[in-house]
């Protein structure tokens, strides 16, 4: 039974090309567009305004520090603060740095002048990255000018100069992510929230193919539990391929830093696979109804990537976004793949989170017995 | 086949269908109580981290005091040795350390810069970056301190010093959203969205529905009327339906979360129109191309991700791809996200945000065509189909 009823899925899937396509085509299309998207990997030359209103040899030279930095591009040399903001608010750039006038005088008689710099923070991310920027472009050119002053007053020694311009040295390591690139960080966060979209979404796909085809009495007649099972089977095989596809994409052709065991993560896969399996049974059994049921997945999937808590730590979400969290299969599944992604953490920190994605077996049970239901019923109005 | 009835049949096909009932009323009301749920706490804080204080000064516990002081990180364990430190970053107890180097005190009175060492957990963002500005500012202002008491030292008024310790100073003002709060953030934006993705759903959903029921044999009214009419009351259904919904988001469920609301209200309606005009419309071209209800729902939610990262407000557009970047022109939503949030929440003025108000009415027009085009030619095809069907039955 088992035999002839996955072949005759497959048969199924090669005349759906709507299966097929949610299968094979749009996940690796959409996986590549997600990568795609971030494949710059770091953010460059975002554009910023400066009004110089000094117009010196020591503001020149703060602006081309500025333009000098890696992220940041003076994009705009504006006469007046007026225009600036308007540009900012227009969004044409992300922050504007106001010179003031006789910056240089003062600078010179000691009377340390401040340079003003007004930045998009509507733009988190990108608003972070300016902040720095234009903190660390700013420091180096003024301790550059501080021990250019000690050395003139008498300091002979340069590395005394520069102790003196900046008492406290800062070396920041970021570990795991060495080189802080965004794309693997939204990326590898991305993609699994894409898949199970899919995953959800093509279980319920399969399971309206076979009531539009020949009902789901005709298919459940005999032995429904198997029959549901071998239907699942062929799906949760392709879709772990396409798990192991992605992770493959992206730490083996990309070359990712990948630091743990794939065994675990293989695992985690399978267990993630199973999981959305159970959700698009019983989110399918539940309505009986294909579009009533897509409504309920895209309601179910489609803020997922809020949740799993890589954009923003899960530690500070509320109790109810964690209740939220905690139903969702793929927040489990990340914490998984971040575990052995970045830290290579042993199999019994995974636990709890592998048990989490074997809860689902609940919601696989209630389609199950809200599947028997139904049948039991339909088959007693016929008689 | 008066005006009345289209308007009584597309009234009827809307508000008897559950899946857009659902979608639409449903989608709009629990997204706008969902969505925001994750950031709700605005802002990581007192993140944790381990301190290796290989010094042992007074000056060095001053430094460890600052850094717990602020609101960033919060100093949980302090180790006895780097290796202890790093253990218990590998068990994800602390998101960070900070390292004092031995001679720490000594090396600071002598000039010669002292390094303090930080390092944190880079894999999550949010938190790393708030990790290193916690301890970025402690550092900061110990070594301004430090250069303070210097200078006094060496006989400058106190006064004096405490301005003068740096010979350019700088202030970094945050504008449109000052706390760097996260709702601020996503909220705007994605609220589009869910706006964009379930009108679209909505609208889709009533030509996928006469699809349907054209393909079990019936003939829907949608037969009887012109393409432009129809299109036309439909428009002006989801219109005002998604009026009071828009406002209802802008309104009240910004007002509710604190978000900035710096437009006009007639510049918001204006560029409302147009919004809602080109989804729809686009909505009737989805809805004429699939074959199926539930698949309108699959395409529509699989474009969610690409739309907002595409958007250009998690990730600069200057950093997009150009084709992506030029393909995502081609959705309402991506000139709609960004000229609401320049509206909205950066101030800016109708003027500026401008060619996305003449955008949006190009995508309506495109679509307006594409939809006459297909409902034109299904009309035909029916109608030959039915001839056809009668010529047989003659014979």
């Amino acid at each position: 039974m088992w035999l002839t009823a996955i072949k005759r899925e497959c048969n199924i899937i090669r005349q759906e090309p709507w299966l097929k396509a949610m299968l094979f085509f749009l996940p690796a299309a959409l996986f590549v567009l997600m990568w795609w998207i971030f494949s710059y990997g770091i953010a460059r030359d975002l554009p910023v305004g400066v009004v110089d209103l000094d117009q010196s040899r020591l503001s020149r030279g703060l602006v081309r520090y500025y333009d000098a930095s890696p992220t940041l591009s003076v994009a705009r040399q504006l006469n007046s603060v007026e225009e600036g903001s308007a540009l900012l608010r227009h969004g044409e750039i992300y922050a504007l740095a106001i010179i003031p006038e006789s910056m240089e005088a003062e600078t010179f008689r000691g009377q340390s002048p401040t340079v003003a710099v007004f930045y998009n923070t509507q733009f988190i991310l990108i608003a972070k990255l300016v902040n720095s920027a234009f903190v660390s472009a700013q420091t180096t050119y003024t301790a550059g000018i501080d021990a250019l002053k000690h050395m003139a007053s008498g300091t002979a020694v340069p590395i005394q100069a520069l102790g003196q311009a900046l008492p406290i040295r800062n070396q920041i390591t970021p570990l795991f992510n060495s080189n802080a690139h965004y794309g693997q960080f939204l990326v590898s966060a991305a993609i699994p929230a894409m898949w199970q979209i899919f995953m959800i979404a093509t279980t319920v796909l399969a399971l309206a193919a076979e009531q539009r085809r020949q009902g789901l009495l005709v298919w459940l007649n005999q032995q429904p539990i198997q029959q549901l099972c071998a239907k699942l089977a062929v799906y949760g095989v392709l879709y772990l391929i396409q798990g192991i596809l992605f992770l493959w994409g992206l730490y083996g052709l990309l070359g990712w830093p990948m630091h743990g065991s794939w065994g675990i993560l293989l695992l985690a896969q399978i267990l993630m696979v199973f999981a959305c399996l159970s959700m698009g049974t019983m989110l399918f059994f539940l309505t009986l109804d294909a579009t009533r049921t897509m409504s309920l997945v895209a309601g179910f999937t489609a803020p997922a990537f809020a949740f799993m808590g890589i954009t923003f730590p899960a530690t500070d979400m509320p109790v109810l976004a964690a209740v939220w969290r905690a139903l969702l299969p793929v927040t489990h599944y990340i914490e998984i793949q971040v575990q052995q992604v970045d830290y290579g953490n042993h199999l019994q920190q995974a636990m709890p989170q592998m048990f989490a994605l074997m809860c689902f077996v609940v919601a696989f049970a209630l389609g199950i017995l809200r599947m028997l239901s139904w049948r039991r019923k339909q088959q007693e109005v016929l008689g | 086949m008066s005006w009345r009835e289209l308007v009584l049949h597309e009234f009827k096909a809307i508000f008897t269908n559950p899946a857009i009932l659902f979608t639409v009323f449903g989608g709009v009301l629990i997204y706008s109580l969902i969505y925001p749920l994750p950031y709700a706490n605005q802002l990581p804080r007192e993140q944790h981290i381990a301190v290796v204080n290989l010094d042992h000064s007074a000056i060095s516990r001053e430094l460890v005091r600052m850094v717990d002081a602020t609101p960033q990180v919060q100093v949980m364990r302090t180790a006895s040795s780097l290796d202890e430190a790093k253990q218990w970053l590998l068990n994800q107890d602390v998101q960070g350390m900070l390292v004092i180097p031995e001679h720490f005190y000594r090396d600071l009175l002598l000039g010669t810069s002292p390094t303090v060492a930080f390092a944190g957990d880079a894999a999550l963002f949010l938190v790393y970056g708030t990790v290193v500005e916690g301890l970025a500012t402690a550092t900061g202002t110990l070594s301004a301190k430090a250069k303070v008491v210097r200078m006094v030292a060496a006989g400058n008024n106190l006064t004096l010093a405490s301005e003068q310790y740096a010979p350019l100073k700088l202030n970094m003002l945050p504008v449109f959203n000052p706390t760097m709060g996260y709702i601020n953030y996503i909220v705007p934006a994605v609220f589009v969205l869910i706006l964009h993705q379930t009108l679209l759903i909505g609208s889709a959903l009533v030509g996928a529905a006469h699809q349907e029921s054209r393909q079990r044999g019936e003939i829907p009214y949608t037969m009887a009327y012109a393409p432009w009419k129809m299109i036309m009351v439909r428009v002006s259904l989801f219109t005002l339906i998604y009026l009071p919904l828009t406002a209802y988001y802008f309104g009240l469920s910004f007002e509710s979360y604190g978000i900035s609301r710096l437009a006009q209200i007639g510049d918001l309606i204006a560029m409302t129109l147009p919004f809602l005009v080109s989804v729809t419309l686009l909505g009737i071209v989805l809805g004429e191309l699939v074959p199926r209800k539930e698949l309108v729902t699959v395409i529509v939610l699989l474009s969610s991700l690409p739309l907002v990262f595409s958007a250009g407000f998690v990730w600069p557009v200057s950093a997009l791809p150009e084709p992506v970047d030029w393909l995502a022109q081609w959705f309402p939503s991506t000139p709609a996200i960004n000229g609401f949030l320049r509206l909205n929440q950066m101030g800016a003025s109708f003027a500026q945000v401008g060619h996305w108000w003449i955008h949006l009415w190009g995508l309506a027009g495109l679509y307006l065509c594409i939809a006459l085009g297909l409902m034109l030619r299904k009309q035909t095809m029916q109608r030959m189909h039915s001839v056809s069907a009668m010529d047989n039955r003659v014979e």
